[in-house]
């Protein structure tokens, strides 16, 4: 969009007092001082200057006047930019057991916990790169939309510093990821899309459910990264179970199994410690770097104020050469003063003794 | 009652009657001229005995006396709209001064005054008269004029009208003319005493500011003007004058006298300086 397209008066009947501004080029409030002729004056380049920019001035300063009356403002935009970064979609777990720290116990004195640990590693994650634009949903029990997709990061780390908050109890994986990927939404295809899943554990994920993942991921085909946070003890995402193998037994097992059969880029972290968690989101950050293009808005912008700071300007070169204004007819009160002492009687007789 | 002022022709005057100036003619009263033999001027009561007794070849010899002629006087005043100038003086209050004194100062020695204004065109307002009255005539017409119009070329034209015997032609401008109009002026005139005066203003000679801005309005529509005074702005515009007045200073003495400047208020005894001074 053009500067002139998006350029706009909030009340556009002052603007019928714009031709005033023309008023200059046929008055003046300089004294005009009449002469016998005109070609007594030398020419002068620098007068000549002098004049155009005192003539402009007078110009500009009812013009702008006018026009900061009639309240000039830039039209807010969005203009489409290309930057380094990727969409990203955090998908983090609310449950219960986040609260605890990877010890599995509930945190006490330096300790932190899962949730405190990634909600700090997270949030320099976003602060790193400008371009991201990020979407941050949460899940429980149901999963929970808290910020759409979005480049305001200060809002983002709003979002990310409320994930310590104390979790509600389960954990619905399926409808979670769902959630997290209608976050990408349509629009920059090129652009590359990574959902980062933060989890400390697995649901099962219902076998009716799994056939609409799988057609979701296809089509938006981001690259899947799942930190999982790994409290000690607990069963690795390699780790078969000593019994059965089933997804109720080891439901982390088997979704991790589940992402590598859905045919996108898919990497899973565990963390066993808050470094470990640092460290893998360091990699996703290096790993995550493609061309994007993003929606830059730009708010609506009130040009009244330098409209009226012209005017003043304009008004304030008036002002000097007003001041500066000197006349012929001043010399005249001046010359009669100089004249009368020699007319005066009192001094002739001194001019005769000289 | 300002001063008179007193003038003579340069060269002799040839008026139509008897005056106050020396003239070629000759008649039987005045100073005396020279001695011619008795059949050129056949005047029995201008015998002058001793020359005729002196003279070996017995012719008789009679005295000639100068005839004092009387002159027709005539003020050209430049009308147009830059002689409303007020600056230091009034210029045209300064013109009808000189004008009313000059008329005073010649009806009262029995020579005629007559004043044309020439704006466009010459034009008559007081035709040249001896009478007493011509003074306030001369007054009272230059008040009712409005001087008006850009161009000053009757000054030029008034030669036309001023044919005829020797007259003495006081032109009176501001003398910022086009060159033919000032050429063709002199040149037109040539067969009378022409005085040029030359009004100007002190606001335009030492007056001129040094600083500051000034918008100057021609008074013959030519316009306006923003003007930065400076110190070197003023140096060169009083240079340029100075150039001009030089210029009309040559100009004139080719014809004739200088011109006399008349500027900011007008001294009798001055003009009358000038007009003996310049005479000879």
């Amino acid at each position: 969009m053009s500067l002139l397209s998006r350029f706009g008066v909030t009340a556009p009947g002052w603007l019928w007092l714009l031709p005033l501004a023309l008023l200059p080029l046929a008055a003046t409030a300089q004294r005009r001082v009449p002469v016998p002729a005109l070609a007594m004056v030398p020419a002068d380049g620098l007068s000549r200057l002098v004049d155009a920019v005192l003539t402009l001035a007078s110009v500009a300063g009812i013009g702008f006047l006018v026009l900061a009356l009639a309240g000039p403002r830039l039209a807010g935009e969005s203009v489409v930019r290309t930057g380094e970064g990727a969409q990203v979609s955090l998908l983090i777990d609310r449950s219960g057991s986040m609260n605890e720290t990877f010890a599995g116990r509930q945190p006490s004195g330096a300790e932190e916990s899962k949730a405190a640990a990634s909600r700090r590693i997270l949030e320099g994650f976003v602060g790193r790169r400008a371009h991201d634009l990020v979407a941050v949903s949460a899940f429980s029990t149901s999963p929970m939309a808290v910020l759409p997709m979005t480049d305001r990061h200060d809002a983002v780390r709003a979002a990310i510093r409320a994930i310590d908050r104390p979790g509600l109890e389960a954990t619905n994986v399926a409808r979670g990821l769902g959630l997290a990927l209608s976050q990408f939404g349509p629009g920059a295809p090129q652009a590359s899309r990574v959902l980062l899943l933060v989890s400390d554990g697995a649901a099962v994920i219902d076998r009716r459910v799994q056939p609409l993942l799988r057609e979701e991921f296809a089509k938006i085909h981001p690259t899947l990264y799942w930190l999982f946070l790994r409290t000690a003890g607990s069963p690795g995402l390699a780790d078969r179970p000593a019994g059965e193998d089933t997804p109720q037994a080891a439901p982390e097992r088997h979704l991790d199994l589940f992402f590598k059969s859905l045919g996108v880029p898919y990497r899973a972290f565990e963390a066993e410690s808050p470094e470990a968690v640092e460290q893998a989101v360091r990699e996703i950050d290096r790993l995550e770097r493609k061309p994007i293009t993003y929606v830059e808005r730009r708010p609506q912008h009130d040009l009244a104020g330098l409209a009226y700071g012209l005017a003043a300007f304009a008004l304030g070169l008036l002002l000097a050469g007003k001041l500066a204004e000197t006349d012929l007819a001043g010399w005249k009160a001046e010359a009669r003063r100089s004249v009368r002492p020699s007319e005066d009687p009192a001094s002739q007789p001194t001019r005769r003794a000289a | 009652m300002s001063t008179d002022i007193l003038y003579r022709l340069r060269g002799p005057a040839a008026g139509p009657a008897p005056g106050a100036h020396r003239a070629r003619d000759t008649g039987g009263l005045g100073v005396f001229r020279d001695q011619v033999p008795f059949w050129r001027h056949p005047d029995a009561r201008r015998i002058d005995l001793r020359a005729t007794l002196r003279d070996p070849f017995e012719g008789t010899v009679v005295r000639r006396f100068e005839q004092r002629r009387a002159l027709e006087v005539w003020a050209l005043v430049d009308a147009s709209a830059s002689m409303r100038f007020r600056g230091r003086g009034e210029t045209w209050a300064l013109v009808t001064e000189l004008c009313t004194a000059l008329a005073r100062s010649a009806t009262r020695i029995g020579d005629a005054f007559g004043v044309m204004a020439c704006g466009a065109r010459a034009e008559t307002v007081v035709p040249a008269s001896r009478r007493r009255g011509t003074a306030e005539a001369v007054a009272d017409a230059l008040a009712a004029i409005e001087p008006r119009g850009a161009s000053a070329a009757g000054l030029a034209e008034a030669g036309a009208s001023l044919a005829g015997r020797r007259k003495l032609v006081v032109a009176i401008s501001d003398f910022r003319l086009p060159g033919p109009v000032l050429a063709a002026l002199f040149e037109r005139l040539q067969g009378h005493d022409v005085v040029p005066v030359a009004v100007e203003d002190g606001a335009f000679d030492e007056g001129l500011p040094a600083f500051g801005l000034i918008e100057l309005e021609d008074l013959e529509g030519g316009g306006r003007r923003r003007v930065l005074m400076r110190p070197s702005l003023r140096a060169r515009w009083l240079s340029r004058e100075a150039d001009r007045r030089e210029a009309l200073r040559r100009l004139a003495l080719r014809y004739g006298r200088p011109p006399y400047r008349l500027a900011d208020r007008f001294d009798g005894d001055d003009f009358s300086r000038h007009l003996l001074g310049t005479a000879a």
